[in-house]
């Protein structure tokens, strides 16, 4: 009997044989890693440095600059300095993808990080993926990036779709708003602001009243702005850029439009700011995954934000702090984190492991950056501000300014 | 060699090996066959979508390529190549510029050196395809021409990914091979147990049939030994039991119906069950026969072991090819005086050479095989050659496969000597009452010499002168009268003698001769006139002069009483006659007496031979003389008849075979 088993075993295995002819081999591990030498480690960016988004690419860049200048000036990170290559792509995704194969393929860049605008970074996702390249830190909250679990993502700021929740939440539950209409940029940034908000109004029983749209890149907006007024909505979201939203919130204003304009971070609220004039009825709302720099209960909430001031006015000593900024310096500051983490033997995946062991990364105040292999997702706080004097001022007490103000609150985790 | 070995597989692995390899030949043709289809149709397949990609760049590429655009260009290819599912696909998608400069490509890594300028594409082709080293990979690289107008202005490469192609197929060929496998270890499984269903049994008669052979028949594999109890036939074995006494053929064929259980706690009925099933009880069956016949067997062995143990009569064994005792009950012992193991190994022929050599001779006549040969009052030898009569039956057997004979002996000597002291005590009886009629005859004799040596005294005292011639006549017929007396006197002596055991060669007309000669003067008183008609050539038979004597003298007197009460009765004077003839023809010699006396009555005839039958009055006669007579000449095998009609005679005809016939009669 034992002669018969043996006997099918082995033709079982001629059979095997006969099936398999070629053996799958294992790709060798780089013994190089790019972008790391003895004395550099060099990081590359793709963001909108000229153009309609300029304001956008060119702060988060610069809030980075400052604080990795800092820690080179301090002899950088286990005697590594750390240069950034930052590329334009002016907000265009061809470009992005182009300047982001052009820094991987070189081989030159050890990690992307501070990557700017929802449609680039999701152009590249798949280049990022089969590069097998972290990124770090992007001015995003495109659900994209984080859903499905994107293993070489590392987002630090609060997704879009937690953005829109704690806004319809503040709109519909504590504003009593019913009629929400919502303004969008026509790509993936917009989609992702659009669904956000679709899906935060379902689970009210409610559905936007009117949808309209621009096309990244212009301030065509009349179309959209036709179709939203006459719905007379009691609020809009606008999920878009400043300069389209600056647009639309005057034009709406000039039409006698009093409804809340509630914006997304990504919007520049500075910069939103700056282009608004300040008698707009309604309420012009922003909602940050930072806090304003320079509000006074910064200290409370993300204490970091002095040395963000500090560092600006040491490297920069002609910029203004603001919110876009100040989460490209927090992002720089988790990205040093992460490589001091992983120690002077840098690899990516030592890296990405290193990241993923801040279980909790301390930014001062109660704000606190945590990662884990399962979760790449750093902040999950949102925080609302208000058009106020030509400024926006965080909403943190019963203000007078909207009918009913309600503290910044810590938006849940996405479920995913 | 592979069949030789094959012929010694157990017959459950040769199913199992047969069925594996039919499986796993089958298996292996249908998996050669759909991986030839599968694979070579896949990366036909694979190759087409790659192409189809390639045209696709070319078509989307062209504007670029001639703006020199080359951001929106490896757009193009990243759309291309990332295109949800395809991403595994394409390992990587490069364009070249006219002279071969990359134009555009999606390495994530510097471009690979050693694919610049492979796999050109000359201008008459459409495409080119082409096995391409990737890293340590692979990679299909299809080569498509970008062309303005007429004119090339770049090619499109893409690679298909070897390893991921090589990896669908990997996948259809684990599937499929999943599936052969499972087939193979469901049929190795199948298989298995059938063998097993099949071979089991067979081996469990296997075992049965050595348990058999070796005489364990309580194995509880083949019956339940609690079910004995419940089986009638088989405690009590003269009850014929259906099962198997029904096919009971020849002598023992039993007419009454058999025996029939209502429920037979053995036999299997057939039918139920596959044929496996009824191999197995169609076998318990047999068994349960075998046992039951063997049970009888043994009971019969051990009726006929003891029968021979303690049979009155010595049995033993002789081997017909060595001629030698093989075995001997103990009564042989105390007859022979011989002890066993002296009996075992012992020619036959020292106890009985004669009836060795009869028995051997008989036994060799295949015709005769079947009967028991009888030898009555053979010589036999005791220990120390002391000779006694037996009475033997033998008869031919197979003892332990060889052809033997038993033979049983009937020590007779005891009855032979009885029998001789019979036939002595009335031969004295007749003598006794011979005895007037020899005095008479003793007379004659003695007055003639009275009266011749009477005439001597006288012619002595006188002195008469007497011729010498006279003389000599007185003498010699004084001679003559003493040679008679001392004739009558030594016949009479030979009469009285007691015979002894041996036969001899005798012709009749001597005994014949004898009687008459001491009784025909004698009977001529009672007026009764014996008459001889004797035949000269008569051939001799085997018996022994002594007894016919008695038994001619038994039938002579007879017959003078027989005469004499006819005169008595009738009153007439009738003149008595007995005539004695002898004769013979081609079977054998007879010897008669005839007598002219009152005959015997029809119903008595029957019973003239019995012993202590007599006709005459008591104190006459004790009835024995003719049942000796009878008994003498059985013993030499003749015949003793009688023929009778009242008022006209008897007939009384002793016969014997020829000489050489009663040897063979002897032994019937």
């Amino acid at each position: 009997m034992r002669i018969a088993f043996r006997l099918a075993a082995l033709f079982l295995f001629c059979i095997v044989l006969i099936g398999c002819d070629a053996e799958v081999k294992k790709s060798p591990q780089l013994l190089h890693v790019p972008g790391v030498s003895s004395t550099e480690i060099t990081l590359g960016s793709s963001l909108a440095l000229a153009g309609h988004a300029s304001y956008l690419g060119s702060q988060t860049l610069r809030g980075a600059l400052s604080y990795l200048r800092y820690v080179n000036a301090l002899g950088g990170v286990h005697g590594r300095l750390i240069t950034l290559k930052a590329m334009d792509d002016g907000y265009d995704p061809t470009e992005c993808l182009a300047n982001t194969h052009q820094l991987i393929s070189s081989g030159s860049v050890f990690s992307l990080f501070g990557f700017v605008g929802t449609p680039t970074t999701v152009r590249v996702l798949p280049l990022i993926e089969e590069a097998q390249i972290p990124l770090v830190g992007v001015l995003t909250g495109a659900n994209a990036l984080r859903v499905p679990f994107n293993p070489y993502v590392f987002n630090i700021r609060a997704s879009y779709y937690q953005e829109t929740r704690a806004a319809v939440e503040l709109l519909v539950d504590k504003l009593k708003h019913k009629r929400i209409a919502v303004f969008y940029q026509y790509d993936a940034y917009g989609f992702d602001g659009l669904m956000g908000t679709e899906i935060a109004l379902q689970e009210r029983g409610l559905a936007p009243v009117a949808r309209g749209t621009y096309v990244r890149g212009t301030t065509d907006i009349d179309e959209a702005l036709q179709r939203i007024v006459s719905a007379e909505p009691d609020a809009i979201m606008l999920v878009g850029t400043y300069e389209p939203c600056a647009a639309f919130i005057k034009k709406a204003d000039e039409l006698g439009l009093d409804a809340a304009f509630f914006n997304l971070s990504f919007v520049g609220a500075e910069e939103l700011a700056r282009r608004l004039p300040d008698d707009i009825k309604g309420d012009v709302l922003v909602s940050q995954v930072v806090p304003p720099p320079l509000t006074p209960e910064v200290h409370e909430l993300m204490g970091i934000a002095d040395d963000y001031v500090r560092h600006l006015k040491e490297f920069y000593p002609d910029a203004i702090p603001n919110a876009v900024g100040f989460e490209g310096y927090l992002n720089a500051r988790v990205l040093v984190e992460g490589l001091r983490r992983a120690g002077r033997s840098l690899t990516r995946e030592g890296f990405m492991k290193a990241l993923e062991s801040m279980k909790s990364f301390p930014l001062g105040g109660e704000a606190a950056v945590a990662f884990s292999p399962k979760d790449h997702q750093g902040l999950d706080k949102v925080y609302f501000t208000v058009l106020e004097d030509g400024e926006f001022k965080l909403i943190n007490t019963t203000d007078t300014l909207v009918h009913q103000r309600p503290l910044a609150r810590n938006e849940e985790p996405l479920t995913q | 060699m592979i069949r030789s070995k094959f012929a010694q597989l157990s017959l459950k692995n040769k199913f199992f090996f047969s069925i594996l390899i039919v499986i796993l030949l089958i298996s292996g043709a249908i998996a050669l066959l759909a991986r030839w289809i599968l694979i070579s149709g896949l990366t036909q397949e694979l190759e087409m979508r790659g192409t189809a990609i390639a045209h696709s760049v070319a078509t989307r590429g062209t504007e670029y390529i001639l703006e020199n655009d080359t951001a929106h260009l490896l757009n193009v290819l990243f759309d291309e190549k990332q295109l949800h599912e395809r991403r595994h696909l394409v390992a990587y998608i490069f364009v070249e510029g006219k002279k071969g400069k990359i134009l555009s490509h999606t390495f994530t890594t510097p471009f690979p050196k050693d694919l610049k300028g492979i796999n050109p594409v000359s201008k008459t082709m459409e495409k080119s395809v082409r096995i391409v080293p990737l890293g340590g990979h692979e990679a299909y690289d299809i080569a498509v021409p970008i062309k303005e107008g007429i004119y090339r202005i770049g090619t499109v490469h893409v690679g298909l990914s070897k390893a991921h192609i090589d990896n669908l197929v990997g996948k259809l060929r684990a599937m499929f091979l999943g599936f052969i496998s499972a087939v193979i270890i469901i049929t190795f499984w199948v298989s298995h147990r059938m063998a097993k269903y099949i071979a089991d049994p067979v081996m469990t008669l296997t075992k049965m049939s050595d348990d058999l052979s070796r005489g364990n028949f309580s194995s509880s594999e083949i019956v339940n030994s609690g079910e004995l109890a419940h089986c009638p036939a088989f405690h009590d074995t003269d009850l014929p039991c259906w099962h198997f006494d029904d096919q009971r053929g020849g002598q023992n064929k039993i007419v009454t119906r058999p025996h029939r259980c209502k429920k037979c706690a053995f036999y299997n009925e057939p039918g139920d069950g596959d044929e496996v099933q009824q191999l197995t009880s169609s076998f318990r069956n047999m068994v349960w026969s075998i046992r039951l016949y063997r049970r009888r067997l043994q009971e019969s062995e051990s009726t006929y072991r003891s029968l021979f143990r303690s049979g009155p009569d010595p049995i033993f064994v002789v081997d017909v090819m060595s001629q030698k005792l093989v075995d001997a009950n103990p009564r042989t012992e105390e007859v022979y005086g011989y002890t066993r193991d002296e009996l075992v190994g012992m020619k036959y022929s020292v106890l009985g050479e004669e009836h060795a050599k009869e028995c051997f001779e008989y036994f060799k006549n295949d015709e005769l095989c079947a009967e028991a040969m009888k030898s009555a009052r053979v010589v036999h030898l005791r220990k120390g050659n002391v000779p006694m009569y037996v009475n033997v039956t033998a008869c031919l057997i197979s003892y332990r496969t060889r052809p033997a004979i038993i033979v049983s002996t009937t020590d007779v000597t005891d009855l032979v000597e009885k029998d001789a002291q019979l036939i002595q005590a009335s031969k004295m009886k007749s003598l006794g009452e011979m005895s007037t009629g020899v005095a008479h005859e003793l007379n004659q004799p003695l007055n003639a010499i009275r009266m011749g040596s009477d005439f001597l005294t006288m012619v002595h005292e006188q002195n008469i002168d007497i011729p010498q011639e006279q003389y000599a006549q007185v003498v010699t017929e004084i001679s003559t009268q003493v040679d008679r007396a001392s004739d009558i006197i030594n016949t009479l002596r030979s009469f009285g003698r007691k015979a002894d055991l041996l036969l001899e060669d005798v012709n009749l007309n001597e005994p014949v001769g004898s009687v008459v000669s001491l009784l025909s003067r004698q009977f001529l008183i009672e007026d009764v006139h014996i008459v001889t008609e004797l035949d000269p050539t008569l051939p001799i038979v085997t018996a022994q002069h002594n007894k016919l004597q008695q038994v001619l003298l038994n039938l002579v007197i007879n017959a003078r009483d027989a005469i004499v009460e006819r005169n008595e009765k009738e009153g007439t004077g009738v003149r008595g006659r007995i005539l004695i003839r002898t004769e013979y023809d081609d079977t054998g010699v007879s010897v008669s007496v005839e007598d002219n006396g009152a005959g015997i009555p029809e119903h008595v005839v029957e019973k003239v031979f019995e012993p202590f039958f007599t006709t005459k009055a008591t104190g006459q006669g004790m009835g024995l003389g003719l049942a000796i007579s009878y008994g003498i000449v059985r013993e030499y095998c003749g015949e003793l008849t009688i023929q009778s009609a009242v008022g006209e005679g008897t007939s009384f005809t002793v016969r014997f075979p020829h000489r050489d016939m009663a040897v063979a009669a002897n032994q019937g």
